[in-house]
């Protein structure tokens, strides 16, 4: 199955997915991630790269059912069933929805620490997606 | 501003129907709003035209409306399509009311269509999975089953509302349905059941979700001064309101509130000079059944974080005091994307008229009613307020 995520465009924001790049608000320090064009406080529309921790906790999730995640996930579906997604909440403030690893379903709990490691998502047009994923933080 | 009323409804019953196409389904609801005015009115007549839909995957992304317009046999209108995910009739509505009250036409139709049969189970995933935020959303591996249950725990989380009074909406509205001959899902569903349904995206379940349907709607306005000539019982369009919101969950202060309907419904409850408290009737945007209760909170039928308390206390059931997608909703009536507003409003209309199908499900002394219609998970919201004439 074709995605609606081209190559050009996973590449696009390759540095805000894979080393967390944030864009700093030059009007007022706001900290937008996922980057966005105009700053939600402000108005500003000039921002600073600014490399963010990768340490965060979990606001929400979900177990999505088998076979119900987008279908360029189909491949990981068919091995391991659910599709485990989130929402985490980052050190630095921003949300960002992510897929959760490395954990039971049964263990998470909202607030639980996270942090983020660089994985595979899938593969297509011949070339393997890497993106970013959270985990549980070691005690 | 010109006052503007609805003249006629139609809806085809929704359902699967793979025997059947787009121009076909259209059409049927097309003779049915058309035959709904009692007094007539010639088809050429119409002057602008807008029509709702997601496209049915791409089957027909250029010239859509034209071409339902053509087969709804209204040649020649103005048309043109409307496009908000799932709110796409919605907004075709707020277009079609704005260009009456603007002075612009006398008589306008809004309508929607989705056909979601025809298309292939990995097909529809790739296709309904495009109306959140693409590159994040979508690159999370996310649904919209597990965007609506990400909102439900939260509201789990902060207002301790229980999974069981989630679940509640969904069997309201499917036993609802029994008693709607157009429904899609007419089969009885007890809570014990509901709750054991397998998971869908925790904590929501499959008893939660709405599911693939076919279907068609369609609303005839015009200038309410000209109604009475076509027919003795007009609805009045009081209020619509829209309103837009970030469109991935993660970048929004709250989740477990779409600010997409406290924004649309405040512009619609100001246009109409009335409050929550008015309200006596609604059909809301129950895409999942959480979404019923965050609809209840947005549209202040209830307080910040009582909807729980507040569906369990029987408020929205057919008898309780302000029943809440009586129809069916979109669990059991069904969802075909592109004819969700414009249902909502045809069952309204029918009510405020006093023209329910079957008696059972007619709403007594019941004078405003409201539709809520959502795109996607609340980046576009349309709140429509009907009004009976007395």
């Amino acid at each position: 199955m074709t995605s609606y995520v081209s190559l050009p465009m996973f590449g696009a924001n390759v540095d805000e997915r894979l080393r967390l790049i944030a864009g700093k608000c030059n009007g007022c320090g706001q900290l937008a991630y996922p980057q966005r064009p105009v700053c939600t406080k402000c108005g500003g529309d000039q921002f600073e790269d600014t490399p963010l921790s990768g340490e965060g906790s979990i606001y929400t999730y979900s177990m999505v059912a088998g076979n119900g995640a987008p279908s360029e996930f189909d491949d990981e579906q068919t091995m391991t069933g659910d599709v485990l997604c989130g929402v985490v909440e980052l050190k630095e403030g921003p949300r960002v929805m992510v897929r959760l690893a490395d954990t039971d379903p049964e263990q998470l709990e909202i607030g639980m620490k996270v942090s983020a490691v660089v994985r595979r998502l899938y593969d297509q047009e011949g070339i393997v997606r890497y993106g970013t994923k959270f985990v549980p933080q070691k005690s | 501003m010109v006052d503007v009323a609805v003249i006629g409804v139609g809806q085809t019953r929704y359902g699967m129907f793979p025997e059947r196409t787009l121009k076909d389904l259209f059409h049927e609801a097309a003779v049915n709003a058309l035959n709904d005015v009692d007094k007539g009115l010639d088809p050429q007549d119409v002057e602008e035209a807008f029509v709702g839909t997601l496209s049915t995957g791409g089957a027909q992304l250029g010239n859509f409306a034209p071409l339902m317009m053509e087969a709804a046999g209204m040649i020649g209108a103005s048309a043109r399509h409307i496009e908000n995910a799932c709110a796409s009739s919605g907004y075709a509505m707020r277009d079609a009311v704005a260009t009456i009250a603007s002075g612009q036409a006398n008589i306008a139709v809004a309508g929607g269509i989705e056909k979601m049969s025809d298309l292939p189970r990995e097909k529809n995933r790739l296709w309904l999975g495009i109306s959140g935020d693409v590159e994040w959303e979508r690159l999370a591996g996310t649904n919209f089953a597990g965007i609506y249950a990400m909102m439900a725990r939260r509201h789990m989380h902060e207002y301790g509302t229980k999974k069981k009074h989630i679940t509640m909406a969904a069997v309201k509205n499917r036993n609802n349905a029994l008693a709607n001959p157009k429904a899609q899902f007419r089969a009885p569903l007890e809570l014990d059941r509901a709750m054991k349904a397998p998971n869908l995206a925790s904590p929501l379940t499959f008893s939660d979700a709405c599911g693939i349907t076919d279907g068609a709607s369609m609303v005839i306005m015009c200038r309410a001064d000209m109604a009475k000539s076509f027919t003795d019982q007009p609805v009045l369009v009081v209020g619509s309101g829209g309103a837009s919101d970030y469109v991935a969950i993660h970048d929004r202060p709250s989740m477990t509130a779409l600010e997409g309907t406290k924004r649309a419904a405040k512009r619609a409850y100001d246009m109409a000079g009335i409050s929550a408290k008015d309200v006596d009737f609604a059909e809301v945007h129950d895409c999942f059944a959480i979404a019923e209760l965050l609809a209840y909170e947005d549209l202040g039928f209830c307080k910040k974080g009582g909807a729980g308390k507040y569906i369990e206390s029987g408020a929205t059931a057919r008898d309780g005091k302000r029943p809440v997608n009586n129809s069916g909703g979109l669990i059991a009536k069904g969802h075909p994307i592109g004819s969700t507003g414009t249902g909502q409003v045809y069952e309204v209309v029918n009510q405020l008229r006093g023209r329910a199908d079957t008696a059972e499900r007619q709403l007594p002394n019941v004078r405003f009613g409201l539709t809520q219609n959502v795109g996607g998970s609340g980046a576009a919201v349309a709140v429509h307020i009907l009004k009976a004439v007395e």
